[in-house]
């Protein structure tokens, strides 16, 4: 069985990803500077990996053209191939991977006959996207989808089309890989998630899906050791250390992460000059937000599940 | 479709629209004037002298150079292809089916410049077809050759500025008749146009010498460039 495999692999913000995508759905959460976008163009084999090795099966993307044709993909930015008209250029590509469909057909599959006259150079970022989602979900047989945030052109193409499909390639045996930025988008495309943070990958096991995640900036002149003793502290989940005299301490409960940072400083004697809750971004918040409501929504899902008999 | 024939149509739609045709246009009509201007000062030398400044000396490695950046999108070589090869198609085969594409939209520009040219040079009815026998072989090859070579200088830098560095050394080094000019196109086409030879070589050791350089630009293009 076919397996997509990242061994070590280091490029642009990428650093030593280290994973394995067997048959069935993954979704990867993170942002595009947090390296989904580079993560989706490495599996499509659009680039080489600077570092490491990344393999489908046994044979690496990049430079096996019989791989490449087993892969659908949607990468972050989609430059179409020239043509003047959206259907010339669909065509180049699906001669491209041997296929012999017409690009009306791939079109009209996914409800979007009406760019087929388009010229290619008037389509935005965002239709050019579109269309090559449509071109990627349009494969007969794929082995690998790497998508990037197909869900995030729900609007040109219906949702249900693209749960479907997925779901199909999926049942078919396909590694269906999809990158999210929000929670209640990785939720919808279901399976295994994973994430990506600054670069670094997170397995499964610790993703934090739900539950927000409260941080302090901490603020001593010792940050080093006062980092140290916090590593280890229990209620804390996370320490950082940005430079200069301040720590970022992360953890899940406010009254709690603030008692530890205090009774582990007095512990070793560690001055704090100031403390105070470092407010998440509106980004990060309305993720949180959503993940939090995907949750609220499963769990009275469950809860009415078991009251009925 | 095969890797090459979509190469070939890659390079087709990059150089569909009014501009390629407009700049050679405008080319054509720069060398045939400046070809009437010469006729008009020195009529005996002026079709050697348009064919070796205008055409062969500016205009060719100029328009080649404009040609490479369209045909590669402003990317490098292996970068301008990846529309079509990450779906599938082989790097390879595409690669050769642009090289192919260029050297053949060159050739026939060359040839075209080197008509106008010649046709401002002569005047009415004088040896305008032995020079149009003589030259349009030589347009022929030299067009082919200087499409591969900045097709080969694209495969270097970031976004394939080794064009840029192979048109300002071509111009610099390839001007003179010394050791230094031997591996740019441009000492080979003077000496065929009857110019000075580099480093005294025969008029078929220069068409030797640039069919080496077309081919070692084919290998430098092909080479190494992952399946």
């Amino acid at each position: 069985m076919s397996e997509l495999c990242f061994e070590a692999v280091g490029h642009d913000e990428l650093r030593n990803v280290t994973a394995r995508f067997g048959a069935g759905s993954h979704v990867v959460l993170g942002t595009e500077q947090a390296g989904t976008a580079t993560l989706i163009a490495l599996a499509a084999g659009c680039a080489k990996p600077r570092a490491g090795r990344l393999v489908l099966g046994a044979r690496a993307p990049w430079s096996d053209a019989g791989t490449r044709r087993t892969i659908a993909s949607l990468t972050a930015e989609e430059p179409l191939p020239p043509a003047h008209f959206v259907v010339a250029a669909l065509e180049l590509a699906l001669r491209a991977r041997g296929d012999a469909r017409s690009g009306l057909s791939v079109l009209d599959a996914a409800g979007l006959a009406r760019y087929e006259r388009r010229p290619v150079s008037a389509l935005s970022l965002r239709e050019a996207r579109a269309i090559a989602l449509a071109l990627a979900l349009s494969h007969a047989a794929p082995r690998l989808l790497a998508l990037h945030e197909p869900l995030s052109l729900v609007g040109f193409l219906s949702e249900d089309f693209v749960l479907q499909s997925l779901h199909k390639h999926r049942e078919n045996g396909a590694i269906v890989l999809s990158t999210a930025s929000r929670l209640e988008d990785a939720a919808r495309l279901g399976g295994t998630a994973s994430r990506l943070e600054r670069g670094t990958w997170l397995d499964p096991e610790s993703v934090p899906v739900q539950g927000l995640e409260i941080a302090l900036r901490v603020r001593t002149p010792e940050p080093r050791r006062l980092a140290a003793r916090l590593a280890e502290a229990p209620d804390i989940t996370g320490v950082q250390w940005p430079g200069g005299q301040e720590l970022l301490v992360r953890g899940s409960d406010l009254g709690r992460l603030a008692q530890s940072v205090v009774a582990n400083a007095r512990a070793e004697a560690i001055r704090i000059t100031a403390l105070k809750q470092e407010f998440p971004t509106l980004e990060t918040l309305a993720a949180e937000r959503a993940g939090l409501a995907q949750a609220a929504y499963e769990r009275a899902q469950r809860q009415a599940e078991v009251r009925q008999p | 479709m095969s890797g090459i024939a979509l190469g070939l149509a890659l390079t087709r739609e990059r150089l569909r629209g009014v501009s390629a045709p407009l700049v050679l246009l405008l080319g054509a009509v720069a060398v045939f004037a400046w070809g009437v201007l010469l006729r008009r000062g020195h009529p005996s030398s002026a079709a050697d002298d348009t064919l070796g400044f205008a055409v062969f000396g500016c205009a060719l490695p100029v328009f080649s150079y404009l040609l490479c950046e369209r045909v590669c999108a402003g990317q490098s070589l292996t970068r301008s292809v990846e529309g079509v090869t990450r779906h599938g198609a082989q790097r390879r085969a595409v690669l050769f089916g642009v090289l192919l594409g260029s050297a053949l939209s060159m050739a026939l520009s060359s040839a075209v410049l080197t008509l106008a040219a010649l046709l401002g040079a002569h005047p009415a009815g004088s040896a305008l077809t032995n020079d149009l026998r003589a030259s349009l072989g030589v347009a022929l090859l030299a067009g082919a050759v200087y499409a591969l070579w900045f097709a080969a200088a694209a495969r270097f830098g970031r976004r394939g500025s080794g064009r840029k560095w192979a048109l300002i050394l071509d111009f610099l080094l390839g001007a003179g008749g010394s050791v230094l000019a031997l591996p740019w196109p441009r000492g080979h086409v003077r000496n065929l146009l009857g110019g000075e030879p580099v480093l005294g070589l025969s008029q078929a050791s220069a068409m030797v010498a640039l069919a080496l350089i077309g081919a070692l630009c084919l290998a430098v293009c092909l080479a190494g460039t992952p399946d």
